[in-house]
């Protein structure tokens, strides 16, 4: 059985409140992935997540460097990848991923279709699909 | 005789360098990567590529440097930031390093180490003086740093979301130029009109700056293109390239402006990778050119990582006796 849910974003404003959706779904879950094209709104909506999670520090990309880590307000630390410029699975195991997927933090994944297979089971996918604009349909599903 | 060894392993590239009272003996990077880099080629990123290269790399350096291990004063490491498993394949080598040579050991920012690199074989007139405001710009960083002294430095602005280095190696994949091509984005832009498109300069509060929005804009840009000419990318590669790289440069520069005006500063220092782009080259020159800046650009081997700026580091830590333990372990995450 799987559960879904889908949510419309209009626009920036909308994130704060899609962000909480997604918190409430994923049940406990801690590793979320986000599929969708480059400019759709990942590490958008990443932000507005680890904010939602108590992140102070700002939070950017880390296409370059793979993986970047937070800490939120109560010193739980999160985990923000970016597959983008993995060649092939071996490159993600040699960073040693499984550490950080296992760990028990929130672990929030841009580019999950680069390492299909390293991807635990217990995960929660976010589909993001441009409307237009700023407009955005989010799809959640486990 | 000062001897440093200098060891940085956060990312991509394994490095070692020496450094003798300031002045780069070695500074050898693994393969050579920058080339193959500027030539559009993904580098490995694996802690294990480190793990092969880290011996082979120090025994270069000090062989290039002729330097005896038995010579070496300290051995300065990036603790962090970094890529966990990277960064401790360097921290526990300069650990053992230390250890068997009964010598001290120093830690290093590597982002303190991008601005220091300023100081590397410099005599004292080459070199900005305090205080001076730094733009490290790299394809994982954009940051204005004031720096006042050596070691006493504080980020006043950077980016929210990408790095300027990532805008153009996103917007090269866009056009589809291999990744990361930000270097061939500058290439076809030298023989572009700048002000052939128009691109949103987008603007965040303070002295921050956001690429993510920039990149999207010029996503929907070249799909609403292409739609109305299918060869709109091969018919115009050279004004896109020039027009948004422009963009990117404009954007840079005008809230280094801003800091320069708000804190009575104009003394600049470049850092990182991007500072090769010959875009964001012109504009600083330029600034240069109507007096508002003295602008510092270091060598492009010490712009990109590379160990010569964690030993120069090292260094002026070790003139300070500033050491580390045994128990130092690297840190993913540490702010300037």
């Amino acid at each position: 059985m799987s559960t879904t849910k889908e949510i419309q974003v209009d626009s920036l404003h909308d994130l704060e409140q899609a962000a909480q959706e997604l918190l409430d779904f994923s049940n406990g879950m801690k590793v979320i992935l986000f599929y969708g094209e480059m400019g759709s709104g990942k590490t958008t909506f990443i932000k507005a997540i680890c904010k939602a999670l108590g992140v102070k520090e700002n939070t950017s990309s880390p296409t370059f460097s793979i993986v970047n880590e937070y800490l939120s307000d109560t010193n739980n630390v999160i985990y923000h990848f970016d597959f983008y410029r993995l060649k092939n699975e071996q490159e993600a195991y040699d960073m040693g991923c499984e550490e950080y997927f296992y760990s028990g933090n929130y672990c929030f994944i841009e580019w999950p279709e680069k390492t299909p297979s390293l991807i635990p089971e217990q995960a929660v996918s976010v589909s993001i699909e441009v409307l237009e604009n700023e407009k955005r349909v989010f799809r959640f599903l486990y | 005789m000062i001897n440093i060894l200098g060891i940085e392993s956060s990312c991509d590239e394994t490095s070692a360098a020496v450094i003798q009272n300031g002045k780069c003996l070695s500074n050898i990077i693994a393969e050579q990567k920058i080339h193959e880099l500027y030539g559009g080629v993904v580098p490995e990123l694996a802690s294990r590529a480190h793990q092969q290269n880290i011996v082979p790399v120090v025994d270069a350096a000090l062989k290039k440097a002729n330097i005896d291990k038995t010579e070496l004063s300290a051995i300065a490491f990036t603790k962090g930031p970094g890529l966990m498993g990277s960064l401790l394949v360097g921290t526990s080598f300069a650990k053992g390093f230390s250890l068997g040579l009964n010598i001290p050991l120093i830690e290093v920012n590597h982002m303190q180490a991008h601005i220091l690199a300023h100081f590397i074989d410099k005599h004292n007139d080459s070199v900005p003086t305090f205080p001076f405001l730094c733009l490290t710009v790299s394809g994982g960083h954009t940051q204005i740093v004031l720096i006042k002294d050596y070691f006493k430095m504080e980020v006043i602005g950077e980016t929210t979301d990408d790095a300027a280095g990532e805008a153009f190696d996103k917007a090269a994949k866009i056009l589809g130029l291999p990744y990361p091509g930000g270097p061939l984005i500058d290439k076809y832009a030298k023989e572009g009109n700048a002000a052939a498109f128009s691109f949103p300069k987008i603007s965040v509060p303070e002295l921050n700056y956001s690429f993510s929005g920039l990149k999207t804009a010029f996503l929907y840009f070249i799909k609403d293109a292409i739609k109305k000419d299918a060869n709109f990318i091969e018919k115009n590669l050279a004004d896109i390239c020039a027009s948004y790289q422009k963009a990117i440069v404009t954007t840079l520069l005008i809230k280094l402006e801003k800091a320069m005006e708000q804190r009575g500063i104009n003394q600049i220092a470049v850092a990182g990778g991007v500072s090769a782009n010959s875009g964001l080259r012109n504009a600083l020159l330029q600034l240069e050119n109507t007096k508002k800046a003295k602008v510092f650009l270091p060598p492009f081997e010490y712009c990109t990582d590379n160990a010569a700026m964690i030993a120069i580091t090292g260094y002026y830590k070790f003139l300070q006796n500033d050491f580390t333990t045994q128990r130092v372990t690297a840190t993913a995450r540490w702010n300037l």
